[in-house]
C-alpha cells in the first residue's frame, strides 16, 4: 500500500463517530430533561380498563372519563391497568405511556393552555379501543 | 485496524464520560415543557438527517460523475491493458 494515502477514510470515521456521539448526547440529554419530574408534582392515579380511563387525585377524588387539572401545576401521572394492556396519551401536550397489568408506570406534564385536549388509548386493547377517550380539562388557578 | 479499536475504547472511556459529565453538571430546569423540548430535539435530529443524507449522496453522484470512463479528466489506471485484470 505504498503511496497510498487513506486519510479521507480516517475524517469519515471521525466525523461519523462525532456525529453519533453527538446526536445520543443531545437525544440522552432531552429524556433526562423531560424525565425530571418535579418535586412539587401532583399525583394523579390512572387506571385503565376496558374501555374507560379512571383518574384519582391526591384528595381521593375520582373522574371517569374526564380529568379536570389547573394551569401552571405540574402533575404526575401514575398509570396502570386493571385487564390488558393499554397507553395513556394526550396528543396535545405529547404525553404518551403504557399502562400495563401489574405494574405503575409514571410520566409527568405541565399545563400551559387552557382549554379541552382530547385522551385517547394508543395501544389496540379490544373492541372498543378506538372508543377508549377522555377529556382532559384544562382551568385556570383561580 | 488497531486504530479503530483504539478510538472505540477511547470513546467509551473519555469522551462519553466527558459528555456526561458536562450535562450532568447543569441541572435539570423545573418545568420545562416537554412539547418544546421533544419538538426541537425533533427538528435537530431531522436537520442533521437531511444533511448527512445529502452530503452522503452529493458524495456519491459526484465520485460516479467524475470517474466515470468517459470523463475529460479519466485516466487509465496501471492496470489496464496488461492483461492483469482480464481472468
Amino acid at each position: 500500500m505504498s503511496g497510498h494515502s487513506n486519510w479521507p477514510e480516517w475524517i469519515y470515521i471521525g466525523v461519523v463517530i462525532a456525529l453519533l456521539v453527538w446526536v445520543g448526547s443531545e437525544a440522552w440529554n432531552i429524556e433526562r430533561l423531560v424525565e425530571h419530574v418535579p418535586e412539587e408534582a401532583k399525583v394523579i392515579k390512572v387506571t385503565g380498563q376496558q374501555w374507560f380511563w379512571t383518574f384519582e387525585h391526591e384528595d381521593g377524588t375520582k373522574e371517569t372519563g374526564e380529568l379536570h387539572v389547573k394551569k401552571g401545576v405540574p402533575y404526575k401521572f401514575e398509570i396502570s391497568s386493571k385487564d390488558v394492556i393499554h397507553s395513556f396519551n394526550i396528543p396535545d401536550y405529547l404525553v404518551l405511556m403504557d399502562a400495563v397489568p401489574g405494574r405503575i408506570t409514571t410520566v409527568w406534564f405541565l399545563p400551559v393552555d387552557e382549554g379541552e385536549f382530547p385522551i385517547q388509548c394508543r395501544e389496540y386493547c379490544g373492541l372498543i379501543h378506538y372508543n377508549m377517550r377522555g377529556t382532559l380539562y384544562v382551568e385556570d388557578k383561580s | 485496524m488497531r486504530i479503530i479499536i483504539g478510538l472505540m475504547v477511547l470513546s467509551i472511556l473519555v469522551f462519553l464520560p466527558t459528555i456526561q459529565l458536562v450535562f450532568g453538571a447543569e441541572e435539570a430546569a423545573e418545568y420545562i415543557d416537554r412539547r418544546v423540548e421533544i419538538w426541537n430535539l425533533f427538528f435537530r435530529m431531522m436537520t442533521v438527517a437531511f444533511v448527512v443524507g445529502s452530503v452522503v449522496s452529493g458524495t456519491l453522484i459526484w465520485l460516479i460523475w467524475r470517474f466515470r470512463e468517459s470523463h475529460p479528466k479519466a485516466t487509465p489506471t496501471k492496470y489496464e491493458g496488461t492483461g492483469e485484470l482480464d481472468n
